[in-house]
């Protein structure tokens, strides 16, 4: 009897709280704001907005959320970085990736249904989601109560045009919701020492093998040919690729087919709509379908056909993750690459030795180039409309697109990484061994832990690395620094070097002799077109039938078979409304090449 | 009771035994192999050329991870939600499957399909976030428990189970004049005992490594869990294909900075996985003999 | 909400039987002890069902519902928009029946691993088995698709090595990116994955079984094979029926993450299930409404599934589950 009335008052507390959640429930039922304030304690935003005056010497900490849709790293953030922040604003950073958590677009659905979506927040670009929060009051106006005017006095400086963009795109001409990343001023292309799109060859077996002319892209398959006859086997004695490619990339189409349109000035997106069938040439009035016959994308394909045929592309291409194809660059396994970030093989002993991966170019390369934007990029950095001190979080974004914030935000504190000597930037020795993303053990003072751990890791950019720092006179970007150009070459660099010209760098050489298609940046006063539930199913459908067929294209036993597969390709791809989207992309870049004239 | 054993038994069991060490060291290589990649050197294990045993041992992987921040809070968390939350588990289905075999009760069939049909239900995460932050589940320790008391699968576990006792032992505590309450806990509770430590087991695990309503429920680093903490590193090649794909594919990315060795990805799956094998002898014993009904009876 | 606040007048006659236990017959009794569980499944499985109406719209998170477009059935009916579309509809459930039939067939595996480990005599052996085979339970997809490319890769893998020194092949073959036996292999995956942890329940329905049968069959004369099939066999098949019928229902949902890891663009023909084939066309990040509409879909389906099931065991062992 005992044990059975302890079971029943039991039992009748869970039911009264949940009776009790219940009536809470219904309670919240008119006020969609009250029940998310509620759990984060901020319901006081707006009294305790103006009473913290941000100009008082020492301040509360100050715990904000930063949700971004670009950072692979969720939790606060840590070491060097987390000092600066710490000591200069009394701010934590508690990073929320939206892709690490529940994926997609998930946590962003969840937030936004809680009508909070944190403090600081970061768009992946400025399409439906950026739109939807704005029209749903998620964001701060800055320039409400002034203060923009009050606390963003860099932001006004230097991005002028930035904050004019979108004030006139998504503010109707007098509010300001966000602010677009990359920032940069000047003509020419927007990259740095290695464009996005280069055409890299281990450069000492292209020289063994006699330095053959290379004039159009296919060009590179004899001697890439030549160079596995050279060098067959890896340092750990696997067989050598020329191509070898990786799916969990794949977009709307096959990611490493495309990279062939970027070396001949076609991309997917004109950086101003977001991608989709089209590919779009950074500085002609050009549109290419992806299923076009002569379209780059069809003869990338066939290229890699070839290819394969030749024994040039690795067997595992098709079941191999991105890491594993990182794993065979650094063991020597692969004698070409798209992409100069995928070179893990220079290694300074390699270089030592003259071996290495270096820019072997083909006479009708074109590369594209994203080009420097002073209105901004589509990555779009807004402040939460709940913030519970938005001034704050204002004042360091602010900090952020300040000359100062942006060295130190990528950088680290001056006298860590690197100092000024006679008002240029030069690397220190800890720099050199840290930079760009080495676990290189960080002293106490600047915050302990390594310097990969440290690292900014909201992962958007305020200014465009490029462009010059005005109080330096040396562009951000470190490897552009007068100082770090004026090391000494390692001996594949200088033979490098003496073979094309005297250039100092890919860059560089394909900027002499205008190789580079400048993507150019336009002002329209609209917010680009969101495309329709419908398309974008439609969008979905197409692109895995694009992707899969691209793959078996790739890998055809012959000609016949590959011509079979294309055909199937293109009338599955039109059957489920290919040209439906098509049009859709192109009428929108159309209206993009009328602004270019402009 | 030793029967000498025909020349059929010995091969029976032979080949039983043989099966069962093949089919053990199947399961065990890939762990192994996971296992010795952690603790040899990450620069060989990178490359593939870590097979058969460990090169150049080295624990710094492990260090590493442990070092982490929030890690021994988040270790708290997770124990507790796995103690707390198994007990209620089993203690809900236990009784909850036990009620459902009483023919008597009102409207029994309606009710039990009503918990049943819950198992196929998906009303979508973001409806079923709402009504959490709506009954203040966020931020709240018993967002872990409460939706984990009465779990379907368990119900109809504890019901099979119980239906398939012989009858005759609660009639005859009922002709003693033992009420529902005394007879579950004198009579059905010591012989559910195996798949009470059946579900025990699952819903440990299932507790422990649970991450999702820590994703969605919970932001005060106070409640994470260890799932959570380091679930964020086994998701972070897939996360950053995402970024990338939604970026138009192949955005300039300094790879170095997204991405977390793969050795340190591995070790955290391997911490998870440790724990699991030291508690899981503990509910063995459970299994290990036949229970003796007549023993209960007498 | 409003049947919700209907339940809260309970809690009082919950305390009441207490005292006045004789006034109250038997059936109600038993039913207020199920009651509180009954309120608890109703708040987290039955209240975020409101959520389904979101399928008729084109709702956007944030805005309230009245903000935002009514479209009737234009999401259940855009599964079927044309002849294409449908065409792949029907490739996808093609491969979710067949990945869920063999799942059902293999289904009978952990009840013959529990009871073949039943007869293990060694104790230590016994308990060593059934700690290691849960082993690969523990390893998310992604790394137990890590292991496998490390077997099965062209360059390195072991399979691959072990063929060509053995002389069956003369050269690398990528057995991952293989399309003919793709159902039969996920299935093997998710077999090797899943039997040491899927027998343990049956492990535990044997151990439920009365020692005193054994020892009657015994002195009966009744051999190993004969206690097995006579004892061991009918003692779990109640726990085997009902996971089967569960599985039955399950038809429909075989997740993704297995097939995710797994596919690739030659075997994606027959690997793509129904959930993977929603998720790789993106439309359940973007369309909140498209993707309600598939998981309602999904729900009935299952429901009515677990509905025929049951009357199917009414028929054949006459007895139902639920």
């Amino acid at each position: 009897m005992v044990q059975m009335k302890k079971k029943k008052a039991l039992t009748a507390s869970v039911a009264v709280l949940l009776a009790a959640s219940l009536a809470a429930c219904s309670g919240g039922n008119n006020n969609n704001a009250s029940p998310t304030a509620a759990p984060s304690g901020s319901a006081s935003s707006g009294a305790s907005a103006s009473a913290s005056g941000s100009s008082a010497p020492q301040r509360d900490a100050y715990k904000i959320d930063v949700f971004s849709m670009l950072s692979n790293f969720s939790g606060e953030q840590q070491g060097w970085f987390a000092k600066v922040v710490k000591d200069k604003f009394n701010l934590d950073l508690n990073i929320i990736s939206s892709n690490l958590e529940g994926g997609g677009d998930v946590k962003f659905s969840a937030m936004m249904s809680a009508g909070n979506l944190g403090d600081l927040v970061v768009f992946g670009d400025d399409g439906q989601k950026y739109q939807d929060a704005i029209k749903a009051g998620m964001l701060l106006d800055w320039t409400q109560d002034g203060l923009l005017d009050k606390y963003g006095q860099n932001l006004i400086k230097y991005a002028p045009k930035a904050i004019e963009k979108n004030k006139v795109n998504f503010g109707g001409g007098s509010k300001v919701y966000g602010v677009g990343f990359d920032v940069g001023e000047g003509d020419g292309p927007s990259e740095g020492k290695d464009m996005t799109y280069n055409p890299n060859l281990r450069y000492d077996l292209y020289v063994k093998a006699g330095s053959p002319k290379i004039v159009k892209m296919e060009d590179y398959l004899p001697v890439l040919k030549k160079m596995q006859e050279l060098e067959p086997k890896s340092d750990s004695g696997r067989p050598t690729y020329a191509f070898s490619m990786w799916q969990d990339w794949d977009g709307n189409m096959m990611m490493n087919t495309k990279a062939w349109a970027g070396l001949n000035g076609f991309d997917e997106g004109d950086g101003f709509n977001p991608g989709g069938f089209t590919l779009i040439s950074a500085d002609k009035n050009e549109v290419q379908g992806v299923l076009d016959e002569d379209g780059f994308y069809m003869r990338g394909l066939k290229l890699y056909f070839d290819a394969n045929q030749m024994g040039l592309v690795d067997p595992d291409s098709m079941t191999q993750k991105f890491d594993d194809v990182v794993n065979k660059m650094t063991d020597g396994q692969l004698l070409f690459t798209w992409f100069p970030w995928l070179n893990t093989y220079n290694t300074p002993e390699r270089l030592a030795a003259g071996k290495g991966f270096a820019l072997v170019p083909f006479e009708e390369e074109r590369t594209f180039s994203y080009g420097n934007n002073p209105y901004g990029g589509n990555r779009i950095w807004a402040i939460g409309a709940k913030a519970k001190h938005p001034e704050r979080v204002l004042e360091f974004l602010d900090w952020m697109y300040s000359p100062e914030g942006t060295m130190v935000a990528n950088y680290g504190p001056e006298g860590l990484a690197w100092k000024l000597e006679g008002g240029k930037p030069t690397l220190t020795e800890f720099g050199q061994q840290a930079l760009p993303s080495n676990p290189t053990a960080v002293p106490d003072e600047f915050g302990g832990g390594t310097w990969k751990d440290g690292m900014n890791q909201i992962n958007n950019t305020t200014f465009k690395l490029t462009t010059i720092n005005p109080e330096t006179g040396d562009p951000y970007d470190y490897t552009l620094w007068t100082s770090t150009l004026a090391q000494t070459p390692n001996k594949l660099e200088e033979s490098w070097r003496a073979a094309m010209g005297g250039a100092t760098s890919a860059k560089d050489y394909l900027q002499k002799n205008d190789m580079i298609a400048v993507n150019k940046q336009i002002f329209t006063g609209t917010a680009p077109e969101v495309i329709s539930d419908e398309l974008s199913q439609k969008q979905g459908q197409v692109s895995q039938v694009i992707k899969q067929y691209s793959w078996k294209m790739v890998f055809a036993k012959n000609e016949a078979e590959f011509d079979k597969l294309k055909k199937e390709m293109i009338s599955k791809a039109k059957g489920l409304g290919y040209d439906d989207v098509y049009n859709w992309n192109k009428s929108q870049n159309e209206k993009v090449f009328e602004y270019r004239a402009k | 009771m030793k029967i000498r054993s025909s020349t059929g038994d010995k091969v029976f069991h032979t080949f039983n035994y043989l099966f069962f060490a093949i089919f053990t060291l199947l399961c065990l290589f890939p762990f192994y192999y996971l296992f010795i990649n952690t603790i040899s050197s990450n620069d060989l294990s990178s490359r593939g050329l870590v097979m058969w045993y460990p090169k150049e041992i080295h624990f710094n992987n492990y260090l590493q991870v442990l070092k982490l921040k929030g890690l021994s809070q988040a270790a708290i968390v997770s124990v507790g939600r796995t103690v707390i939350g198994t007990l209620a588990t089993v203690a809900g289905s236990a009784f909850l499957g036990y009620i459902f075999t009483k023919r008597k009760m009102w409207a029994r069939t309606f009710w039990y399909r009503f918990i049943m049909i819950t198992m196929y239900f998906n009303a979508g995460i973001i409806p079923w976030y709402v009504i959490m932050l709506k009954l203040h589940m966020t931020n709240n320790f018993m967002a872990y428990i409460l939706p984990m008391i009465v779990s379907p699968f368990y119900v109809i576990l504890v019901k099979t189970f119980v239906e398939s006792l012989p009858e005759v032992l609660q009639e005859s505590a009922e002709m003693d004049g033992a009420g529902t309450m005394t007879l579950f806990f004198r009579i059905i509770l010591p012989l559910i005992m195996p798949i009470a430590a059946t579900i025990a087991i699952f819903s440990a695990v299932t507790q422990w490594n649970s991450f999702i309503d820590t994703v969605f429920l919970m932001t005060d680093q106070k409640y994470y869990t260890l799932q959570f903490v380091l679930y964020k590193y086994l998701n972070e090649s897939n996360s950053l294909a995402a970024i990338i794909r939604s970026s138009g594919g192949a955005a300039n990315v300094d790879l170095s900075k997204m991405q977390t060795a793969t050795s340190i990805r591995t070790t955290v799956s391997m911490i998870v996985v440790i724990p699991i094998l030291f508690v899981y002898p503990f509910f063995q014993r459970f299994f290990v003999k036949g229970i003796m009904i007549g023993a209960v009876k007498g | 909400m409003n049947s919700a606040a209907g339940t809260s007048p309970h809690p009082q006659t919950v305390a009441q039987p207490v005292s006045r236990r004789r006034g109250i017959t038997e059936r109600y009794r038993l039913f207020l002890y199920a009651l509180p569980f009954l309120v608890l499944v109703f708040v987290f499985s039955y209240m975020p069902l409101y959520g389904w109406i979101y399928s008729l719209y084109n709702y956007r998170p944030g805005f309230k519902l009245s903000d935002t477009p009514f479209v009737g059935l234009q999401w259940f009916r855009s599964i079927f928009a044309n002849p294409t579309q449908t065409q792949e509809v029907l490739r996808v459930m093609k491969n979710t029946v067949a990945m869920s039939a063999l799942g059902i067939l293999t289904s009978v595996l952990p009840v013959a691993f529990a009871i073949l480990l039943s007869e293990i005599r060694s104790m230590r052996f016994k308990k060593t088995v059934q700690i290691l085979t849960t082993l690969p339970n523990f390893i998310s997809w992604v790394l137990v698709y890590a292991i496998a490319f490390m077997m099965f890769n062209v360059d390195n893998g072991l399979i691959n090595k072990l063929m060509i020194e053995l002389g069956f092949q003369d050269r690398g073959f990528n057995y991952l990116a293989n399309d003919s036996h793709t159902w039969l292999a996920m299935i093997l995956w998710a077999t090797w994955k899943g039997l040491g942890w899927g027998a343990i329940m049956y492990i535990a329905a044997i151990t439920g079984i009365d020692q005193e049968q054994y020892d009657a069959a015994k002195v009966d004369g009744a051999g190993r094979f004969r206690q097995m099939w006579n004892i061991t066999v009918p003692g779990i098949m109640p726990t085997y029926f009902v996971l089967l019928l569960l599985s039955i229902a399950n038809f429909i949902n075989n997740g993704m993450e297995q097939y995710f890891v797994f596919q690739n663009p030659i075997n994606k023909d027959h690997i793509e299930v129904l959930d993977l084939y929603v998720y790789n066309t993106g439309m359940l990040g973007t369309n909140f409404s498209f993707a309600t509409a598939v998981s309602m879909l999904k729900s009935i389906i299952s429901i009515a599934l677990l509905f025929f099931a049951n009357r199917l065991s009414k028929w054949v062992r006459g007895e139902s589950i639920i």
